[in-house]
């Protein structure tokens, strides 16, 4: 006990010695392998032999009193034929029990999604690197890569008990996807900027055919896009993406199929303002209990209430390799914290069993001190992605002349890059855990381009950078030695927006900002609101944006931190990314022929087979990082949902989990294998 | 006084249509809109929203209508009380807010009364008794009090709480009860998670508030009346409590018009801090989200209801105060 006090104890001051006392980064993460807070990665695995199926199953007491009251057919008749078989992590579990998990309103809808993840067609395994099944028992990508045939499970049910088939496919293609009053049209099912089709082939048999080839839509359908997300995640908050909808529930709640007068007739009792209101509010898994879904837990409470509570899915398709059906544990109680703090501070308390979303880097020694007392563990899983903050600059900014020259210079970002020290950043911020560079991904992904690049104009070189900045002809400074605008002779402010979102992201750029003054660079930081800076960033209005990297590592998957292809987030350049994503309709082209190369590079992947495609990201991360449109500092840490606090009493808990945007974390570690030890 | 009742009242009803328009106006000042800070959620989940869906967002809501259509189609919804769909709730305004009112009456008048018992007899004691020990204890206690922002005495109750005690960390009930249906068990757990944030809701009122008495009080004792009374022979307790105390009064009962909004969204950081379910933190959350009809709502409520607090205190005013009374026959 006392050992294991002074364990946690010595790890903090390991930690702090090693980033006080020794030169870098190499010695923190040492001390931090030495911890054994970064596990192994590990996770459940597939059982995709056919002959591995169990010959019988069995179900939770819960649901064998249902049946037993005649309220659900038996379970061997609500599983598919084929169900997926999962291997859990350590052992087989035990069913029951209650997760208890926070969240922060109406809005972390997210923090639900992630759970339910295996609810996509296909998905990743635990290590985040290989494609696998999931609800589809398999997929086949012609020889030309325009048509994909996917296979359902025969006998496959939605959590209604009505059966999960080819039509529900067809109905989200043809009446959910294709109408312009609910949806709108999305380039996951554009390759080529030429439309996609969904279409039955019989009651298993699926096929999305394209005129162009896409042999990148197997990793779209595996990963968090609009197309290949899972209908929990696509098909709330108002959107309707996803691949398939449950037809048999839907078809009451459109004009189509109902009568314009029966569906206004609907909204206007719901107190909806029209139809099409009410029926993204009937598709969203997260408010409306009634709704079918395919997830292993389905709502009960929904998440506009004090408490958003799960319970299992007595259809859900998976079972364990001793043919228990999952998931094991019976219910989900998320409550409502209205604040992160209140959120950390109860996890240090005990009161979550498993809580990675919300945790705060920051607070770890508070959260190792309480690890035996409140009777957890804690986990630091580390992510992939180059950078958690990353300084964006604005290449399509236009609104102070003299600012976008200097903007749009390579050498002028370059030198800025070199101004900054990340090691000071990590200890401070990242406890020292992270590892400092350019926004590159981890050394071991097929993405990264080679280590060279990981230092590549993203070391601490003051005296470089400032000859950088003299060659471009900004040499003249002001009395207090900052440098000064060639047009008018006043100080240089480049603006900085930052907002207190993952990470203390304004007080991390205050210390850049204190480290750019040894180059003569004023940096004004500007605090936004969230919702605020969105709207100044479409309006082209940031002249450099402060955000994370997260997701790049799957370049082509999340690309918008890296390139400005996706106008919801092109911090790199709004107006170019406008241009990029409406096929020059609308927007600004980019003057910048580095930027024009990254997009031709972009566009000719969808077609391209996976090595080639490898090839292709790593020539677009040589060009992002030599011309440094994103700063990296720190990255590949825990920070980002990476700090895990998982109760002693839960089983099959891995050691290192994955966390990334395409692993779902936690819904890659599939949270169904997970019990309740007594 | 009937005529002055009633042109008060007439004055009430322009107030409130005045405060509707500006509550209106207030939350189309930020720059952006819903719809701006709906994509920020969709983004920082690794949601894409496309320009397409941008522009049908805002049609869906009415948001691309010009300010005055919208206000006007707000003022003919609520003509037929109904307030709207909360956007980041999707569940009718009235919902939201009705959920939370209960609870947030319950603490702030658990608060006001909590002020209220400690800060009367302390101010009046101080005044009594100035610059006596006591009175220099409280005047210590009272400025800490006034000094120190209680958002951070929550934080520091709280994580104390936690440690020495094993208390539940903020909200207002155990996790066993918050789902549970009412019950004599619900209600008796609620009282024993009410005291801490009661308290810390209430201190810094308190503080205020037993300065007032003071110094109120302290001009009172120095009229000739007071000196009469005693000459008279009155019994001291008698002499202070009768006449100089409810003439101290006074400013309490005009201050009941700030009362009532503080009892619907008292001390929003606190509330937001202890995490409890109050519509303070729905406020804040709505302004955030900027969520039209539910912020427009909850600030339209807070105008109206300090509009009749202070109506309220007009007439308790009149009641308490035989000279605001004779000032009408006169």
């Amino acid at each position: 006990m006392e050992l294991k006090k002074l364990g946690t104890a010595s790890v903090i001051l390991l930690l702090g010695a090693a980033t006080a006392l020794l030169p870098g980064k190499i010695h923190a993460q040492d001390a931090l392998s030495e911890s054994g807070l970064v596990g192994e990665l590990e996770g459940a695995t597939l059982v995709l032999d056919p002959a591995a199926i169990p010959a019988s199953f069995s179900e939770a007491p819960m649901l064998a009193e249902r049946v037993g009251a005649g309220e659900l057919p038996p379970v061997e008749e609500r599983l598919p034929s084929e169900p997926l078989v999962i291997q859990p992590v350590h052992e087989i579990g035990q069913y029951g029990g209650t997760w208890r998990r926070g969240f922060l309103g109406p809005a972390d809808g997210e923090n639900g999604n992630r759970i339910n993840a295996s609810d996509k067609l296909l998905f990743w395994d635990h290590t985040g690197t290989e494609i696998v099944p999931s609800a589809a028992k398999g997929w086949e990508l012609s020889e030309d890569g325009k048509t994909m045939t996917i296979e359902l499970r025969e006998g496959m049910k939605w959590s209604d008990g009505e059966p999960f088939t080819a039509d529900d496919f067809v109905f989200w293609f043809e009446d959910i996807y294709n109408d312009r009053d609910i949806a709108s049209l999305i380039s996951d099912m554009s390759p080529g900027g030429k439309p996609g089709r969904v279409v039955k082939m019989d009651e298993t048999t699926v096929q999305f055919q394209f005129d162009e080839p896409y042999f990148l839509f197997v990793d779209m359908l595996a990963g968090d896009t609009l197309i290949g997300g899972g209908q929990s995640v696509r098909q709330a908050r108002g959107q309707s993406y996803g691949a398939y909808a449950p037809a048999h529930y839907l078809r009451q709640f459109l004009p189509k199929y109902a009568g314009q007068d029966a569906v206004d007739a609907m909204a206007a009792e719901d107190g909806f303002e029209n139809w099409i209101q009410l029926f993204h509010f009937k598709k969203d898994w997260q408010l409306n209990p009634e709704l079918p879904t395919i997830g292993p837990w389905v709502t009960v409470e929904p998440i506009n209430t004090p408490s958003w509570v799960m319970e299992r899915n007595p259809y859900y398709w998976a079972v364990d390799t001793e043919g228990n059906q999952l998931p094991y544990i019976d219910e989900i109680v998320m409550s409502l914290a209205e604040d992160t703090e209140v959120l950390n501070l109860r996890a240090v308390a005990g009161e979550y069993d498993l809580q990675e979303r919300h945790i705060d880097l920051g607070k770890l020694p508070v959260i190792l001190e309480n690890a035996e007392g409140s009777d957890y563990s804690v986990h630091l899983d580390l992510a992939f992605n180059g950078s958690d903050t990353t300084l964006q600059f604005n290449q399509s900014y236009d609104a102070d002349a003299e600012m976008a020259k200097w903007i749009k210079n390579a050498d002028f970002r370059r030198a800025l890059s070199l101004g900054i020290d990340r090691d000071q950043l990590n200890d401070t911020f990242w406890l020292g855990v992270g590892i400092p560079g350019s926004a590159v991904p981890a050394d071991s992904s097929p993405y990264n381009p080679g280590p060279e690049w990981r230092d590549k104009w993203s070391t601490h070189d003051p005296d470089t950078a400032n000859e950088m900045l003299d060659a471009i002809g900004l040499d003249q400074k002001d009395s207090e030695g900052f440098r000064v605008r060639t047009d008018n002779g006043e100080r240089l402010r480049l603006e900085v927006q930052a907002v207190k979102a993952f990470l203390p992201w304004p007080q991390q750029a205050e210390m850049i900002a204190q480290q750019w003054k040894d180059i003569g660079i004023q940096a004004d930081v500007k605090e936004f609101e969230r919702g605020m800076a969105v709207g100044r960033t479409h309006n082209n209005e940031h002249q450099v944006m402060v955000w994370t990297n997260g997701g790049t590592e799957l370049l082509y998957l999340f690309p918008r931190h890296a390139i400005p292809v996706d106008p919801t987030e092109a911090y790199v350049g709004p107006k170019w990314g406008t241009w990029y994503a409406s096929n020059g309709a609308e927007g600004v082209k980019p003057d910048d022929p580095y930027m024009l190369e990254i997009y031709d590079l972009f566009r000719s992947a969808a077609g391209q087979k996976e090595e080639e495609r490898y090839k292709t990201a790593q020539e677009i991360w040589k060009i992002v990082v030599d011309q440094q449109y994103g700063i990296g500092t720190v990255g590949q840490s825990p920070a980002l949902m990476g700090v895990r606090l998982a109760s002693n009493k839960l089983g099959n808990i891995p050691s290192r989990v994955c966390i990334a945007q395409h692993c779902r974390t936690p819904g890659g570690s599939h949270p169904e294998t997970w019990f309740f030890k007594e | 006084m009937i005529t002055y009742i009633v042109k008060r009242l007439l004055l009430a009803l322009v107030t409130i249509w005045a405060i509707t328009i500006v509550s209106f106006v207030i939350i189309q000042l930020p720059p952006g809109d819903f719809v701006n800070s709906y994509i920020a959620q969709m983004s920082s989940a690794g949601g894409q929203v496309t320009i397409e869906e941008t522009k049908a967002l805002r049609e869906l809501y009415g948001l691309d209508r010009p300010i005055w259509e919208q206000y006007f189609a707000w003022m003919g919804r609520m003509a037929n009380g109904d307030f709207g769909q909360a956007l980041e709730f999707r569940r009718p305004v009235s919902e939201v807010i009705v959920d939370r009112l209960w609870l947030t009456i319950v603490v702030s008048v658990a608060a006001i009364m909590l002020t209220w018992m400690l800060a009367l007899p302390i101010g009046i004691y101080s005044a009594v008794n100035q610059y006596s020990f006591a009175d220099h204890a409280f005047t210590f206690i009272g400025f800490i009090g006034i000094a120190i922002p209680n958002f951070l005495l929550a934080l520091i109750i709280m994580y104390f709480s936690f440690k020495l005690f094993g208390a539940n960390v903020g909200g207002l009930f155990s996790p066993e009860f918050e789902r549970a249906a009412w019950s004599w068990a619900k209600v008796w757990d609620l009282a024993k998670h009410l005291p801490l944030p009661a308290l810390i809701l209430a201190l810094a009122g308190t503080a205020q508030l037993v300065r007032i008495m003071r110094a109120n009080l302290l001009d009172e004792l120095r009229r000739p009346y007071v000196v009469t009374a005693r000459a008279k022979g009155l019994r001291e307790r008698r002499v202070i409590l009768k006449y100089p105390v409810r003439a101290a009064l006074n400013p309490f009962a005009s201050t009941i018009g700030y009362l009532f909004p503080f009892i619907v969204s008292g001390s929003i950081i606190v509330s937001l801090v202890l995490s409890l379910p109050t519509v303070g933190p729905l406020l804040l959350r709505a302004l955030l989200a900027q969520d039209i009809y539910l912020a427009g709502t909850i600030i339209l409520l807070l105008g109206v209801l300090t509009v009749i607090g202070t109506f309220i205190s007009d007439l308790v005013l009149m009641w308490v105060d035989p000279r605001i009374r004779a000032g009408f026959s006169a």
